[in-house]
């Protein structure tokens, strides 16, 4: 064999190999194969190669050499001889026999090497085991040492099986676990979930008797047609024909609803807190609502007063043009009263614990059973119970339930006492007294609405003269009324006046509370003087310190010896001064940067980095105006100046004489340009072999390379040196960020986020802005 | 000329010599032997049995016959095979006669360390584990007959091959004391004291009945003579005494780590120790002075006794020793490495020599025990010039798998 033959087996080797592709080139094969039949020098040579590329860290490597050493396997005597002879080591870098060795990386052709070689191997074993007394040895050691499943596609060793085995089994267990303890708790439950839900069920039936949408629409119409004002519905009925009938009744149905405002306020008030003031708003625009629609229909009544005891006789309606608008939409509503109260309440708690405790409890079952393939029938039942507790919890929300707020139970038990003993006596109500005017009447009262019991800005309710500018007279009589009785000190309306004035007097303070416990200006003074620590300069604070900063020995006790004469008292001056003085530490506090570097970028947008001094990009941070313009001279010519410099620079060194550029024409014609005397970018070093994956590239991260900036040396030495101050560790951290810009992106922004220095330790950590969240969390 | 009418011509010569009495009758003996050890390959055409579940760590063929091979692994099951191969075929796989299985009431729990046959008769054999039992089997029933109890794991024992006058077993433990156990009595009759760390192997001198040396994890390797109760003959010394190159430490050490491996030549002049500082020594076992031949570096990673053989009979002698998963052949007074006796899958824990056939077996932890014999002679051909076609013609007619298969489109 001669040198160039030796030279042309080693290249197409290498070419092999070097391929990065999951199958060998045919043509490059053949020729290789056609060299090596020609000699067992050949062979050798061609083995040897193999083998060296067989070691090298990359799997695409491996396998492709592998996949050479396969082909010749099964055509040469010589090379089969060389092979085994070596087989534990062929074993070690293709099948991974020697834990302490794994394939190298990439993981896919690792893998595909893997499972290939152990199917080779098995073929080989079928075809030359017999004859090659190491290969069938080999074969036996994977299969009974490494217990190496050659049926097995993926080709695991019996170790990963019994790691799979052993997964899948303790998953097993813990699921039939989970199934057996959500089987007991649902047989336990279930009971208690249907006696809830027939709880409810009855409940619901209780308040609205029956809960088909057909029956609904009657219900609806039955209790319109009663005169009871309480029935439950009352809230969103369309007020026409009640209104109407109160109207008839006259000018006590107003005194009437008055007084049942009044309750309900009375209870809203107790219940404050609680009571959202949303509601009452509504309420109030409500009466408002329902007020107007009364001055027309009093008007309306009027006009058409001739022919309507026949028209009402025949349609129910009051007039033809009178048009009636029933809204069905979700209005359906079950506001609390008394009556139901305990119904309501009960169906509250059963709402509480069916969604709060049952549903949740419900919706794990399933889950469970579904997970774990539980037995059909224990899933549908639970499926079953999730279905009905959700049925339920529809309609309890469908029902709308206005309900009080539940602190009033608590609050009118009292209530209730003192009228069941009814200590007192009964005593007429005062004319014009009102003790707690509801909020929709107080317009009516020439009150604003009630700062105590609304939190909400007073500005949010319009001035009640702009509100009703058509009032009913009797309603502008009592105004008028109470604007006398507000200039008698002795009436209830001027007591209110005063305080109403009070609480307009301090607008900030909407609570009673809140005003009562108002700090006085010393108070307020007070919580600004700084508090200290106890120390001996207050211990002494304005005495006269007889012993300080002396120090006083003892002489000795004893009785007959005597030591040599010291001067009992010393004074020591350190000592006096600090028993005077006091040192208070300032470390200062760390104020954000909320100024923008603002200089002009490329794109026409201005850079948003927050830098406190200087930009890494754009220098010394200076103020700009809209444009990005400096708004002072000095940087305004500065920046031209560099500008400036700039272009000279890219003008010594024109666009063309750009080094790759010419490196491109160069090539291209067989001229020399003279690109290698052009300074600027090195020519770089071209990858070795293109087609293979690059083991390097996966550890070229975002993190890799802030890792690489952050614990570098000299940084590390920065930060250890620095005087902890957080302008270092900023300064740092800015003038390290640049390199870690991705291209394409706009520079990451890395912000400071804490920097404590504890003695000697720094702990810094750093958020990528265009990333989100810390990236590197640094201890030194 | 080939390589193998070379020889056979050497033979011719032997033969020759040896007829016409020109030459001692042992040279010729000495020569061949040397030829066939220096030609040892796995044998393609023995197995043993694949009795073991587990790594082997010990092997010991009877000196009576040189029929029975003993082996213990580390599964706590001892096998007997019958490596004599009487079938008239090629192909051969070496038979367990008998086997001391799992299933076996009698069987070690732990790993066997040890196994020694008895040296004057195949009825009775010693085994020694790390169940901190050492066993004395009676071949033809398979049950022990005496079973000796230690309070640690037993690493290795050695029932001396010449003794006529003692009948003891020396057994190294985890306990530095050396224990003497006679089989007369079946008792524990003596304790060695001397060193301070585990003793990982012992062995009977194969000249001197009386004489002992042991190794120990302390580093030292002491030479007893058991009639002497007060104290080991000397301790083997790496530096021989020099003080002014040792260290205070390193004084009478024989290796700078564990000695975990003994053997006497046969004739029981040297004796060479292994240890885990990758060294193999050759010392003076009448002296205790290190020969300070220079094996090179041999791998030696185990943590328990390293089991390896010496060749008997060959003109230099030579080593066969355990080195990672193949078996290292030295000579042994040169230290020149001839041979590495690769095919093992995992690391060998013990290799035998055969004494009559010049053949090696060895043992590793991929439960495989292999034969290395001497190459075959190729019948001579008459005609020289048609040797190697036919020879690859013969190759091919004997096994289709020898044959090349370049196929026809490759041209």
């Amino acid at each position: 064999m001669d040198s160039s033959q030796r030279q042309q087996l080693s290249e197409l080797v290498e070419d092999l190999t070097t391929s990065g592709q999951m199958q060998l080139n045919q043509d490059k094969m053949k020729k290789l194969k056609n060299i090596c039949r020609v000699s067992n020098e050949c062979i050798d040579h061609v083995y040897h190669s193999a083998m060296s590329q067989l070691n090298q860290d990359h799997a695409e490597i491996r396998l492709s050499a592998f996949q050479v050493i396969s082909e010749l396997f099964s055509r040469s005597h010589h090379f089969r001889t060389l092979l085994v002879e070596n087989f534990q080591v062929f074993l070690e870098l293709t099948v991974e026999t020697d834990t302490e060795q794994p394939l190298p990386p990439p993981k896919e052709a690792a893998k595909k090497l893997r499972s290939q070689a152990i199917q080779t191997i098995q073929s080989w074993q079928a075809s030359y085991g017999s004859a090659y007394k190491k290969l069938a040895l080999g074969y036996h050691f994977l299969k009974q040492v490494k217990k190496v499943d050659f049926q097995d596609a993926e080709a695991r060793t019996v170790a990963e099986r019994r790691r799979e085995e052993e997964r899948s089994r303790k998953m097993e267990t813990i699921y039939r676990a989970r199934v057996q303890a959500a089987a007991a708790e649902m047989e336990e439950s279930s009971q208690d979930i249907e006696a809830a839900l027939t709880e409810m069920d009855s409940c619901m039936k209780l308040l609205f008797p029956d809960f088909s949408p057909s029956d609904f629409l009657s219900a609806r119409s039955s209790s319109d047609s009663k005169p009871d004002p309480d029935c439950p519905s009352e809230g969103d009925e369309p007020c026409c024909s009640k209104d109407l009938q109160r109207s008839r009744r006259g000018g006590h149905v107003q005194e009437e609803e008055r007084e049942k405002g009044d309750e309900e306020n009375i209870t809203r008030k107790e219940g404050r807190g609680m009571a959202g003031e949303e509601r009452e708003d509504a309420e109030f625009k409500e009466h408002r609502d329902r007020r107007v629609k009364e001055c027309e229909m009093e008007s309306d009544e009027e006009e058409e007063s001739v022919d309507e005891g026949s028209f009402i006789r025949n349609s129910g309606l009051v007039s033809y043009s009178y048009s009636l608008n029933v809204s069905l939409g979700p209005a359906l509503r079950v506001e609390e009263t008394d009556d139901n109260e305990p119904v309501v309440s009960t169906m509250m708690e059963l709402h509480q614990l069916l969604t709060t405790k049952y549903l949740p409890a419900v919706n794990t079952w399933v889950q469970v059973f579904t997970k774990s393939h539980a037995e059909p029938q224990l899933l549908r039942r639970a499926l079953d119970l999730k279905k009905s507790l959700e049925a339920a919890v529809n309609k309890h929300k469908e029902l709308n339930i206005d309900h009080k707020s539940r602190i009033r139970k608590v609050m009118t038990a009292p209530l209730d006492d003192d009228e069941e003993e009814d200590d007192f006596e009964e005593v007429p109500e005062k004319e014009g007294y009102e003790p707690h005017i509801p909020e929709h009447l107080r317009a009516e009262y020439g009150l604003d609405p009630s700062p105590s019991t609304s939190a909400a800005p007073l500005s949010q309710h319009k001035p009640p003269a702009a509100l009703l500018p058509s009032t009913s007279s009797s309603s502008s009589r009592r105004l008028k009324r109470l604007q006398e009785e507000e200039q008698d000190p002795t009436s209830a309306a001027s007591t209110l006046r005063l305080l109403r004035q009070k609480f307009q007097s301090q607008p900030s303070s909407s609570s009673l509370l809140d005003s009562t416990a108002a700090p006085s200006g010393s108070d307020q003074k007070a919580a600004e003087v700084p508090v200290v620590p106890f120390g001996l300069d207050l211990y002494y604070w304005g005495q006269e310190q007889p012993n300080a900063g002396k120090i006083i020995k003892s002489t000795s006790q004893h009785q007959f010896w005597v030591p040599a004469e010291v001067e009992e008292e010393v004074e020591n001056k350190d000592l006096l001064a600090s028993s005077r003085s006091r040192y208070i530490s300032f470390p200062g506090t760390f104020i954000p940067v909320d100024h923008f570097c603002r200089a002009p970028l490329g794109n026409g947008k201005l850079c948003q980095r927050q830098d406190r001094i200087k930009c890494p990009f754009h220098g010394r941070i200076v103020p700009r105006d809209s444009e990005g313009r400096p708004c002072r001279e000095e940087d305004r010519r500065r920046e031209e100046e560099e500008r400036r410099k700039r272009r000279k620079r890219r003008e010594q060194q024109p666009d063309w004489r750009d080094p790759e550029l010419m490196r491109d024409i160069e090539a291209a014609t067989g001229e020399d340009l003279g690109s290698d005397h052009v300074p600027g970018k090195k020519r770089k070093g071209k990858k070795k072999y293109p087609n293979l994956s690059d083991l390097k590239q996966s550890s070229n991260t975002l993190r890799s390379r802030l890792e690489k900036k952050i614990f570098n040396k000299s940084a590390l030495r920065r930060v250890a040196q620095g005087s902890s101050g957080p302008e270092d560790t900023y300064a740092l951290l800015s003038c390290e960020s640049e390199p870690l810009m991705r291209p394409g992106l706009n520079p990451p922004e890395l912000l400071f986020v804490s920097s404590c220095s504890e003695g000697p330790r720094h702990q810094v950590q750093m958020a990528d802005q265009s990333f989100g969240g810390a990236a590197v969390c640094l201890r030194v | 000329m080939s390589h193998c009418s070379i020889s056979s011509l050497q033979m011719l010569g032997f033969l020759t010599a040896r007829q016409s009495g020109l030459d001692d009758p042992l040279r010729m003996r000495r020569a061949e032997s040397t030829r066939r050890v220096l030609s040892l390959t796995l044998d393609p055409d023995r197995d043993v049995d694949r009795i073991h579940g587990n790594g082997i760590n010990t092997i010991d063929i009877e000196a009576v016959e040189g029929r029975y091979m003993l082996s213990g692994g580390a599964d706590g099951v001892i096998v007997i095979y019958d490596l004599e191969n009487y079938s008239g075929k090629l192909q051969y796989t070496c038979k367990a006669v008998c086997t001391v299985g799992r299933s076996s009431r009698h069987v070690h729990k732990f790993s066997v360390e040890t196994v020694q046959w008895y040296p004057f008769d195949t009825g009775m054999f010693v085994s020694s584990s790390f169940d901190k039992t050492m066993k004395v089997w009676d071949t033809e029933t398979l049950k022990p007959a005496e079973v000796f109890q230690f309070e640690g794991n037993v690493y290795s024992h050695h029932l001396s091959p010449i003794a006529r006058k003692h009948s003891l077993v020396a057994v190294g433990t985890n306990n530095p004391k050396i224990q003497l156990c006679d089989l007369k009595s079946g008792s524990r009759i003596h304790v060695l004291q001397g060193h301070r760390a585990e003793v990982l192997s012992v062995r009977w001198s194969p000249r001197y009945e009386h004489i002992l040396a042991t190794a120990s994890a302390d580093s030292k390797v002491n030479v007893w003579d058991v009639r002497r109760a007060s104290g080991s003959l000397f301790t083997l010394d790496q530096h021989n005494g020099e003080k002014s190159k040792a260290s205070a430490e390193a004084v009478n050490t024989a290796h700078n780590g564990r000695v975990n491996g003994l053997c006497f030549t046969s004739d029981g002049l040297y004796l060479l120790t292994t240890g885990t500082d990758d060294r193999m020594r050759l010392w003076n076992s009448a002296s205790g002075e290190n020969t300070l031949v220079n094996y090179g570096k041999v791998c030696n990673e185990s943590r328990k006794k390293l089991q390896f053989a010496v060749s008997r009979g060959c003109s230099p002698d030579f080593v066969f020793v355990p080195c990672g998963s193949s078996v290292a052949v030295y000579a042994l007074h040169t230290g020149e490495l001839v041979t590495m006796l690769r095919g093992h899958y995992n690391n060998v824990d013990c290799c035998e020599f055969h004494q009559d056939h010049q053949e090696l077996y060895s043992g590793g932890k991929d439960s495989n025990i292999l034969a290395w014999v001497p190459v075959l002679r190729t019948a001579d051909v008459e005609d020289e010039s048609n040797n190697d076609n036919k020879g690859a013609a013969g190759l091919s007619a004997v096994n289709p798998a020898f044959q090349d298969a370049w196929s026809s489109d490759e041209d």
